[in-house]
């Protein structure tokens, strides 16, 4: 078994368990739109890096944090809704990528960087990437242990936590935040346009299965390293987008996790009929 | 019972709070004290402003004039400070079936937000189920929130501000789906309790019949304003 296929598994497990937790917490929290925005926001300065000759995650990472940072004091500003300002730089962003995509050295959409920007490579994940998962992996298992008490009051009620003295707005930063650095890790081995089926989809399948909230995080984290490392070794036995592969994975998993969550239902609802309760 | 009259629990001094985007306020001009250690009624008609005056007693609205002062802190400077002595029962409480917590973890959050990490001690555990058990729910502590009635998660959610063990009580509409006997039981128990260990109870309701509360003041509003503040032997200043 080659290198390549032992580092994108073990890559996938780590990208896809990071981006399925943050993808629960995203999605609980009403972030998903924010989430968008700064996934784009990371494509657009992966994109710079390719004009600029600079390191793809580097820039990715300071795009997408910056956007996490500004979008509230930049929403207050406007006194418009997060949303409504997070929509509103997702369309800069797309602008920006489109342009820099261009002004790249090379035949514009030919590149082996391009192609790994669009819709991802498995030959972006290398020991140092996958050094970088790990350290971000650590990071965000370390935040929700320590602080889970006043993290989950903010998943219950933002308002309630808020009352009760619990700097919402600084949790919520730092949450932006790790889901920036998450969508720019992930962004290299599922591409741009995919990113959310790795955010998402984990997120969707796990509450098909779970009822608590830290089982919801858990088992997304779970399926999430299942899809990636499975549309990892799809594509790297079929030679086909890596994101592409880790979307159809997920949408399995999702479909799969429905059909056994529906399957337990009945069942149960059967077992109370025929004890006539 | 004389009241303590050196202090207050909360203070207007011409307050006027705004909704983002409003011209006119939710509250206006109010000047108002409450003493600490009282029960105090506000009542009034849908859209009187009392629920924006509890908000702005905890800085959850930004007052646009005048000064708030509630525990002693000057509101929203130092909201975090008096968020953290005081408990919040919000109107809209009621959550979807889908609501990954269990009872218990619902009450547990309310003492993890004055912990520093947010963990809990054995002791606040204890709190926690003796809070449960004081509204009757310790038998339902590991249902899931959301499986509970509205009745139930009102009684959690009391519980849960009751567990704090506040300095500053603020219900809004507290008994809204609660039954007759467990209503009975918050007011003539549960209440004298809280008020004998210091705390200050301010309740929100827009019910005309309010006999069955033993309040120590009624505060009337409507439109936005005060309009009367009847007060037994404290001095409340309007």
């Amino acid at each position: 078994m080659s290198m390549l296929f032992i580092n994108s598994i073990i890559g996938g497990v780590f990208a896809g368990g990071l981006c399925g937790a943050v993808g629960a917490l995203c999605g609980r929290l009403k972030l998903m739109t924010m989430a968008f925005s700064m996934a784009h926001a990371a494509l657009a300065g992966s994109a710079l890096a390719l004009v600029l000759g600079a390191d793809m995650t580097s820039l990715a990472m300071l795009f997408a944090i910056m956007t996490a940072i500004m979008l509230g004091p930049l929403a207050d500003y406007l006194g418009v809704s997060l949303d409504l300002i997070s929509m509103t730089l997702f369309s800069l962003y797309n602008a920006l990528t489109f342009i820099f995509i261009i002004s790249a050295p090379g035949p514009a959409l030919m590149t082996e960087s391009i192609g790994q920007l669009l819709w991802g490579s498995i030959l972006a994940i290398r020991p140092t990437y996958i050094a970088y998962l790990l350290t971000a992996s650590i990071i965000i298992i370390a935040f929700l242990a320590i602080f889970w008490g006043k993290i989950s009051s903010i998943l219950f009620d933002i308002k309630l936590a808020e009352a009760e003295g619990v700097n919402v707005k600084a949790y919520k930063y730092v949450i932006l935040v790790i889901a920036g650095a998450t969508i720019t890790l992930a962004l290299r081995i599922t591409g741009g346009f995919l990113v959310f089926s790795l955010l998402y989809v984990p997120a969707a399948a796990s509450l098909q299965l779970q009822a608590s909230m830290k089982g919801i995080i858990a088992s997304s984290w779970i399926i999430g390293s299942a899809s990636a490392s499975m549309g990892l070794a799809m594509s790297f036995l079929y030679d086909l987008p890596a994101g592409s592969c880790i979307t159809i994975a997920a949408l399995i998993l999702l479909a799969s996790a429905s059909a056994y969550s529906k399957l337990g239902a009945s069942l149960a609802s059967g077992r109370r009929q025929s004890w006539g309760t | 019972m004389e009241k303590n009259l050196e202090c207050y629990a909360v203070e207007f001094e011409a307050v006027s709070t705004y909704y983002y985007g409003e011209r006119r306020p939710a509250i206006r001009d109010i000047t108002l004290r409450i003493p600490a250690g009282v029960l105090a009624l506000i009542v009034g008609p849908n859209g009187a402003g009392k629920t924006t005056l509890l908000e702005t007693i905890l800085g959850l609205l930004r007052p646009r004039n005048g000064r708030v002062v509630t525990l002693g802190y000057e509101i929203p400077r130092m909201a975090s400070r008096a968020r953290a002595l005081s408990s919040y029962l919000p109107q809209d409480f009621m959550k979807p079936p889908a609501e990954p917590f269990t009872a218990r973890e619902v009450v547990a959050m309310g003492l993890a937000s004055n912990n520093p990490a947010g963990r809990l001690s054995e002791g606040d555990w204890k709190r926690v189920d003796r809070a449960l058990e004081m509204l009757g729910m310790l038998e339902y502590a590991d249902k899931p929130f959301g499986k509970l009635s509205g009745g139930q998660q009102q009684k959690v959610l009391l519980a849960r501000a009751i567990a704090r063990e506040p300095k500053l009580l603020l219900l809004d509409e507290p008994f809204s789906a609660i039954d007759q006997e467990t209503r009975s039981h918050i007011v003539s128990e549960i209440f004298p309790s809280l008020l004998e260990d210091g705390c200050t109870i301010l309740l929100v309701s827009h019910e005309l019949d309010h006999s069955h509360i033993d309040a120590d003041m009624i505060i009337r509003m409507a439109d936005g304003r005060i309009e009367r503040v009847i007060a037994r032997d404290v001095h409340a200043i309007h």
